[in-house]
């Protein structure tokens, strides 16, 4: 754990102290180089000779070299920039006589000059040979000079290499070797059978990453498990949401069917056809309506087939937002006839399916007998007509939190029930006494009932102001955990 | 009368978990106290923490309100939950989260001065926390990763409770520590709470439950049930007892 | 293989914006490369074929006078030569001229021919590129047709000695040899009317134009000094005027080869940037994914497949990269040929060059994966466990920077400075590509001041000295010519500055510059080591040519003019590049110790407000036939500077751009990688109560320390080298050493400016910190 953190920043202290001792090496040899090879000639500098030179002989010529002033700097006068070469001369005559010097203790003589290996120059007027100029050779002083500077130059780099070595080994002690023995130690415990005792620094679970991929693995198998599970329910829920969807189909079949018996019989003397045909007809559609009636029956049977051992139909309740029931509510009123209030907003505990199956139910009661069969319906244009524009025909949907429950209410103006038929309504095949000429198999409600029930809520049927008025109490979530367990229990 | 502090009405939260909604905290009608330590207890995964983020305003709820005296944090924008936090609230988290790249006393100067800029007063707070929690002064200049995990989650609580928040919130403050210093956290803890700070921590763990004078029992995102310890005494064998009583009865 | 493409795809899916701004940074690069290859490559070629179509010359020499003697002279001397291997002579005026171009004047020596004579000549013929109805007029060098700045039919006037006239414009030619005025001569072409019409001026010396074919052309420049000593050694009275391969091939491609140095250098840096912003991208994309990397070597992937998954990914978006950006150079291509056949003056049709595209393809790809295979080395030392369980590496401890407690920093500086010090490598490349970028704005910078408002700074090193007025007289009249003029008030100062030919024995032909006194001259600058001639034995030379000759100050060279040899001593170096760097200083009496002037010309300055025209036809009439020709220098200057100073202003803005493009790549990039490695921090410091903008501003803040620093150091910097560094520029037409000012108050505001730019796209890049809540930290990552 500890050894590539300190690994890394142990590589980039190598790496940079690999750099500097390098860098000192390498200035260390630039400075041998530079004293071994640099200084083999230092070149005289011919322009200045020569602006010396020139300077001379133009003197020469107005006679201002020579005289009395051998030391003046009366010669410069004329040009004034012989400052700028920077160079120490002597000008003697041909009978080796000072005429003139740029300062004192240069060679003045010829002899000496060669001994001292000095520029020697002839200094010519007018073609003729009237001097001579000897600078002042000052290649020695410079190269003592450079001595020095390189010497000391040397001692210092030395210096520092020490100091980067002496540090370097002061930072492998402390960094590599401590920790290193600290490391040995951790061994031996380790060996000794004790796993208590932490490596500093060292933070995570030494099988943490181990943990993680079998968790992983784990999970993986969950969610595979989770989501066969999740098929097979979904296949269930189809079959069980087809069968209630066949029997509206084969009821509009049905009421089709009857409609149209029903204006073969109207135009019984009117009609030109002949009666034989209109015999037919009318058995066509008898024949449909039976056969309606018995695929009616069929799907009833399976259904109460199934009804018999209704544990089978489940109801599996789960958490769903308040805005889930709007969309259940709108989708049950496929006519739009229902004025629906503002749900409040809270979490529920039901099973979509069913509640969306247990409203359709209630809507479609409040359809039928509130606003008349389709046959009725037919007749009505003007209602159609209410029906078109939206405008609500008497269903009243309110939605207020009571303790534990979301009570929805479903409210019509059919004018509801006999008060002695209300406890009858919730029973398997019983209908109102209004029901006697509207198909159905008076399940609804106790279909209704029962999938309330199972999701640990309650359906109540009761006379309202001018209609049926049927409360859907709603659980809400985590508020009856243990009701439902114990309803189980029981 | 205990003085409400913050109230949710209806609090649920929900998480969509690969298309599938996970509703995690299901209509939660809760006050808490002024001057409470409050533990909400409950199996992993009871949406505990989730509850805890909630209230703090760390999170922002899917259904139902939260109040905080007159002012409603839900439907507040992530700023403005922002402010409230750094306003009110103090934090102590299970993995304590304090900032790797600043020493220990940063840490708890970077919180305190993003709402006081009286910067010798905050020192002065500082220090009493430093003091009151047993951290050492060498160790302020310590970083994270070199203090023990008791250290460190002392100084968590120094970084939380250096604004004088009204609440201390704290997410599992032991988990993540060994029995002795984890020990040593909640001595700290329930000392603030005798202080009068309100507290409210999230744990599964008995030991740490057993502080707290009121104890909350979530299951599946509610509140199954309630306990109030106040009137026992600490450390005493009936606190202990009544404790031990309620969680049996709540399927502990 | 598939494994690695496996890894390769779900990167590309994972970072699709970075992979985005990796594809621009290669594609720039790779265009620029290639465009910079292109130009480099074949442009110049472009001058070999055209100049072996025509069957070019490789020495030009047109000479004041006619006649068999002289042609028989001529065809001896070269005959005898061995180096020969082909020419021929014909007669037509030679005499400078000028006429208006592109808001100024050409003023140069102009080489006349009949059409007849000029597109027959076996040797240098001269070829018509366009050519209008009209019947009688002048035929144009192309040169001054591209940009449609002359065009075909126009009338336009041409001053030939001192007569001015109109001509038509019949067409445009296209000479290799002496097609523009930077071959030191060009050609003009009559058709035969306007020819005749001509040969009845006087003031026209008929002329001989001698163009050599020699065997091997590197030693044209040997050969035309040979010639030239051996024409003048023998008529020292005849005006000559010579041009020979190497200078033209050299001096027509000037602005290429700067082109091509500022293309060469923006795909270096913009390679570079692109390259450091790889690496740190994959590097960055380890330290992400140690976990999954370990992961993978875990279940059994080899280093070997990681590390070629992500050189296939790589390597692969800098193929197609470089493919787009080499589709677009050839896009853009057109348009910066126009603008250079507005300089070359050579007829160039773009096509597909392979080389430069193999070659590009080459190196961005190469390159990356380069890169990318050093970068990703380090995934080898991964061991699965380590990473499984270590993850991202954590924090070094070392020191707490900005303490709270003692900084009296606000709290958002002291976070943000935190943040700076613990990114190193976020502040490397920050700091390198604000180095970068800080020279490129030096440059900018530089050619703003000295090139586009002022251009005195820029003629006055690549021409050198510059006057108001330059009059060429007969030097049997100087006295009283210098008697007028230093009498009249206009005349603010008036020097001799004469050219003459000289020739440096053992070397090639070079121009000779006079004057009296060195310290009269108006640009003091030209010399730029050593000192100017003071002394009839010294002599300054171009530096260029020194290097070339490995001559130094100090050395004395033998120099040769009308047939005499003199030793000289080179006292300095001076880098005029209007001969390329073929020129050389004498005091007047050191040339003199040579041979005699019969011109001289003039440099005369005049007071502000005069009109140089009607002072230049004034003296003209005065001087009458004692003077030869009078040249407005300021116009002359107008007319070619105004090129340099539209090219330069194309650049400036195209490298603004370009630094704006980086700095954007280049923040997003690292504010990318530092919000993901700061998530965490992040979210502990929001659900500490810090607000997003709070973070942002921290966020920005922290970048530009490394940014405003390197910025500073950067320009403190580059102001330093820039002036060398543009002199490498220039090296081609024989600068060595530039003297540019460079503009602080400029620079220093367009480097603030950059730094503002870094640190609102900071802000807004890293605006999607609103996404990280302090939540997703608690539910665990």
């Amino acid at each position: 754990m500890a050894e590539p953190i300190l690994g890394r920043r142990g590589t980039v202290k190598k790496r940079l102290l690999f750099i500097s001792l390098l860098l000192l090496f390498a200035v260390e040899a630039a400075a041998f180089g530079a004293v071994f090879f640099q200084r083999q000639e230092v070149p005289q500098d011919t322009v200045a000779v020569n602006e010396v030179l020139q300077s001379a002989q133009t003197g020469w010529r107005y006679g201002t070299v020579g005289g009395s002033d051998v030391d003046g700097s009366e010669m410069n006068a004329g040009n004034g920039r012989n400052a700028a070469h920077g160079l120490d001369y002597v000008v003697l005559d041909l009978e080796g006589a000072v005429l003139y010097r740029s300062g004192p203790g240069f060679n003045e003589s010829i002899n000496e000059a060669i001994r001292h290996r000095d520029t020697i120059l002839d200094v010519k007027v007018d073609g003729r040979i009237v001097g001579k100029l000897i600078v002042y050779n000052d290649s020695a002083d410079a190269f003592r000079e450079d001595k020095k500077r390189t010497l000391l130059f040397l001692a210092g780099s030395t210096l520092g290499l020490c100091l980067v070595c002496s540090g370097y080994f002061f930072w492998l002690e402390r960094t590599v070797l401590r920790p290193f023995q600290k490391l040995k130690r951790f061994a031996e415990y380790v060996a000794g059978g004790n796993l208590d005792i932490p490596l500093e620094m060292d933070r995570n679970n030494l099988f943490g990453a181990f943990t993680e991929s079998f968790d992983l693995m784990r999970s993986e198998l969950k969610r595979a498990r989770l989501a066969k599970a999740k098929a097979d329910a979904e296949k269930k829920e189809l079959i069980a949401k087809l069968s209630h969807d066949i029997k509206t189909p084969v009821a509009s079949i049905k009421a089709a069917a009857e409609v149209g018996g029903a204006l073969v019989e109207k135009n019984r003397f009117s009609d030109e056809m002949c009666w034989k045909g209109r015999e037919r007809l009318q058995e066509n559609y008898k024949q449909i309506v039976q056969k309606a009636d018995q695929i009616d029956a069929l799907i009833t049977n399976l259904f109460t087939a199934t009804l018999e051992e209704l544990s089978r139909l489940s109801v599996t309740p789960k958490d769903m937002e308040n805005r889930e029931l709007s969309v259940i509510l709108e989708n049950a009123d496929y006519m739009r006839c229902a004025r629906i209030s503002d749900i409040p907003e809270c979490l529920l505990y039901a099973d979509r399916l069913r509640l969306q199956q247990v409203f359709d139910n209630l809507f479609a009661n409040a359809y039928k007998y509130a606003l008349g069969t389709p046959k009725d319906r037919a007749s009505s244009g003007a209602e159609r007509q209410h029906l078109k524009e939206g405008v609500h025909l008497g269903i009243e949907v309110t939605a207020e939190r009571e303790f534990d429950f979301l009570t929805v209410i479903v409210e019509d103006f059919g004018g509801g029930v006999g008060e002695e038929e209300l406890p009858l309504l919730k029973e398997k095949f019983k209908r109102g006494k209004n029901a006697e000429n509207r198909s159905g198999a008076g399940l609804g409600l106790y279909i209704s009932d029962y999938f309330m029930k199972e999701m640990g809520g309650e359906l109540a049927v009761e006379n309202g102001r001018l209609g049926l008025k049927v409360s859907v109490k709603i659980p809400l979530s985590g508020r009856c955990v243990h009701e439902t367990a114990d309803m189980f229990m029981k | 009368m205990k003085e409400g502090l913050l109230k949710t009405e209806n609090l649920s939260k929900s998480f969509s978990n690969g298309g599938t909604l996970q509703h995690v905290l299901k209509n939660i009608d809760l006050e808490l106290y002024r001057g409470d330590f409050t533990v909400i207890m409950g199996a992993s995964g009871a949406g505990k923490s989730t509850l805890l983020y909630a209230l703090s305003g760390m999170d922002t709820p899917t259904l139902g309100t939260i109040t905080f005296g007159n002012e409603v944090l839900s439907g507040r924008s992530s700023d403005g939950l922002a402010v409230f936090r750094r306003r009110h609230c103090g934090f102590v988290f299970q993995q304590i989260y304090l900032i790797d790249g600043m020493s220990v006393m940063d840490n708890v100067l970077a919180a305190g001065l993003l709402v006081n800029r009286n910067k010798k007063a905050l020192l002065k707070r500082a220090r009493e926390l430093f003091f009151k929690v047993d951290i050492p002064e060498e160790t302020w200049g310590k970083f994270p990763a070199q203090l023990s995990g008791g250290e460190a989650q002392r100084v968590g609580i120094v970084r939380a409770l250096i604004n004088s928040p009204e609440i201390l919130f704290a997410d599992e403050p032991t988990g993540a520590l060994n029995s002795k210093t984890g020990l040593d956290v909640l001595d700290t803890l329930t000392a603030f709470h005798e202080q009068g700070q309100s507290v409210v921590m999230v744990t599964h763990d008995m030991r740490s439950a057993r502080r707290g004078n009121r104890i909350l029992y979530l299951k599946d995102g509610t509140v199954l049930g309630e306990c109030n310890l106040g009137p026992y005494v600490h450390g005493s064998e009936e606190r202990h007892r009544k404790l031990r009583s309620f969680l049996a009865e709540m399927g502990w | 293989m598939q494994k690695s493409i496996r890894i390769a795809c779900a990167n590309f899916r994972r970072a699709k914006g970075q992979t985005v701004a990796i594809i621009l940074l290669v594609l720039l690069g790779a265009m620029m490369l290639n465009l910079w290859l292109m130009l480099s490559t074949d442009y110049k070629q472009n001058f070999e074929r055209c100049h072996d179509r025509l069957n070019g010359e490789h020495v030009t020499l047109a000479l004041n006078g006619d006649g068999e003697e002289l042609r028989d002279f001529l065809s001896g001397v070269l005959e005898e030569d061995e180096r020969t291997a082909q020419y021929c002579m014909d007669d037509g005026f030679f005499m400078v001229g000028s006429f208006a171009y592109h808001g100024g004047e050409v003023n140069t020596e102009f080489m006349i021919l009949d059409k007849e004579t000029a597109l027959g000549r076996p040797v240098g013929a001269i070829e018509l590129v366009e050519e209008g109805e009209e019947e009688s007029g002048v035929y144009l060098p192309m040169l001054y047709s591209s940009d449609g700045r002359i065009s075909v039919g126009e009338t336009i006037e041409i001053t030939i000695g001192n007569q001015t006239k109109s001509y038509l414009v019949c067409g445009f030619l296209n000479s290799a040899m002496a097609g523009s005025h930077n071959c030191s001569m060009s050609a003009l072409v009559f058709t035969k009317d306007q020819y005749e019409e001509l040969k009845k001026q006087d003031s026209l010396l008929p002329s001989t134009l001698v163009s050599v074919r020699i065997h091997d052309k590197t030693e044209s420049q040997e050969f035309e000094a040979d010639f030239k000593e051996a024409v003048s050694a023998r008529y020292p009275e005849i005006q000559t005027q010579s041009n020979s391969y190497k200078l033209v091939s050299s001096s027509r491609y000037i602005s290429q080869m700067i082109c091509s140095g500022i293309m060469s250098a923006m795909a270096f840096l913009t390679t570079l940037i692109a390259l450091v912003v790889i690496a740190s991208n994959v590097v960055h994309y380890i330290q992400e994914n140690m976990k999954n990397l370990g992961a993978l070597k875990a279940v059994g992937y080899e280093s070997r497949q990681i590390i070629g998954a992500l050189l296939f990914q790589f390597s692969s978006i800098a193929l197609v990269a470089a493919l787009i950006g080499i589709g677009l150079s050839y896009g853009l291509f057109p348009a910066i040929n126009v603008m250079m056949i507005s300089q070359t003056g050579i007829p160039y049709d773009v096509r597909f060059l392979p080389l430069p595209f193999f070659l590009t393809l080459f190196c961005s790809v190469g390159t990356v994966s380069l890169t990318v295979g050093i970068a990703a080395w380090r995934i080898r030392k991964i061991e699965p466990i380590t990473a499984l369980r270590e993850g991202i590496r954590t924090h070094s401890f070392r020191k707490n920077h900005a303490p709270l407690d003692k900084t009296g920093l606000p709290l958002h500086l002291a976070l943000s400075l935190k943040t700076t010090f613990s990114g190193v490598k976020q502040n490397v490349t920050m700091c390198i590509t604000m180095l970068v970028l800080s020279l490129i704005i030096t440059f900018s910078g530089l050619m703003v001041e000295n090139v586009i408002v002022d251009m005195d700074p820029f003629i006055n090193m690549v021409v050198g000295e510059m006057a108001d007025s330059c009059i060429n007289i007969k030097t049997e009249a100087e006295e009283e010519f210098l008697q007028r003029m230093r009498a009249d008030g206009r005349v603010e100062k008036i020097y001799l500055y004469h050219t003459e030919n000289a020739v440096h024995v053992g070397g090639i032909g070079l121009m000779a510059t006079m004057t009296e006194d060195f310290a009269d001259v108006n640009n003091q600058a030209v010399c730029i080591e050593g000192r100017y001639p003071k002394y009839d034995n010294e002599i300054v030379i171009a530096v260029k040519y020194a290097r070339e000759r490995n001559l130094h100050i100090g050395d004395e060279i033998v120099m040769a003019a009308g047939g005499k040899e003199m030793k000289y001593l080179i006292c300095g170096y001076t880098q005029i590049s209007n001969n390329l760097g073929r020129d050389c200083m004498f005091t007047r009496s050191g040339y003199e110790r040579m041979g005699s002037i019969q011109n001289a010309s003039y440099y005369i300055n005049l007071a502000e407000d005069v009109d140089i025209e009607a002072f230049q036809e004034e003296v003209g009439e005065w001087m009458g036939e004692r003077m030869n020709t009078a040249v407005n220098i300021q116009e002359v200057i107008k007319g070619t500077g105004s090129v340099y100073v539209s090219l330069m202003r194309v650049i400036v803005v195209a490298i603004l751009i370009l630094s704006g493009a980086i700095v954007l790549f280049v923040l997003y990039l690292l504010v990318r990688g530092m919000l993901s490695r700061k998530k965490r921090e992040y979210g502990i410091l929001k659900a500490l109560g810090f607000t997003t903008g709070q973070l942002i501003l921290q966020t920005a803040l922290s970048f530009m320390p490394a940014v405003t620093l390197s910025m500073i150091v950067g320009l403190v910097l580059s102001i330093q080298v820039i002036n060398p560094l543009t002199a490498l520029f220039l090296r081609g037409i024989g600068i060595v050493k530039c003297t540019f000012q460079v503009p602080v108050g400029f620079t220093a505001a367009a480097g603030a400016a950059l730094c503002l730019f870094a640190f609102l796209i900071a802000s807004l890049l890293s605006l999607k910190i609103r996404k990280i809540t302090p939540k997703e930290l608690l539910t665990g990552e």
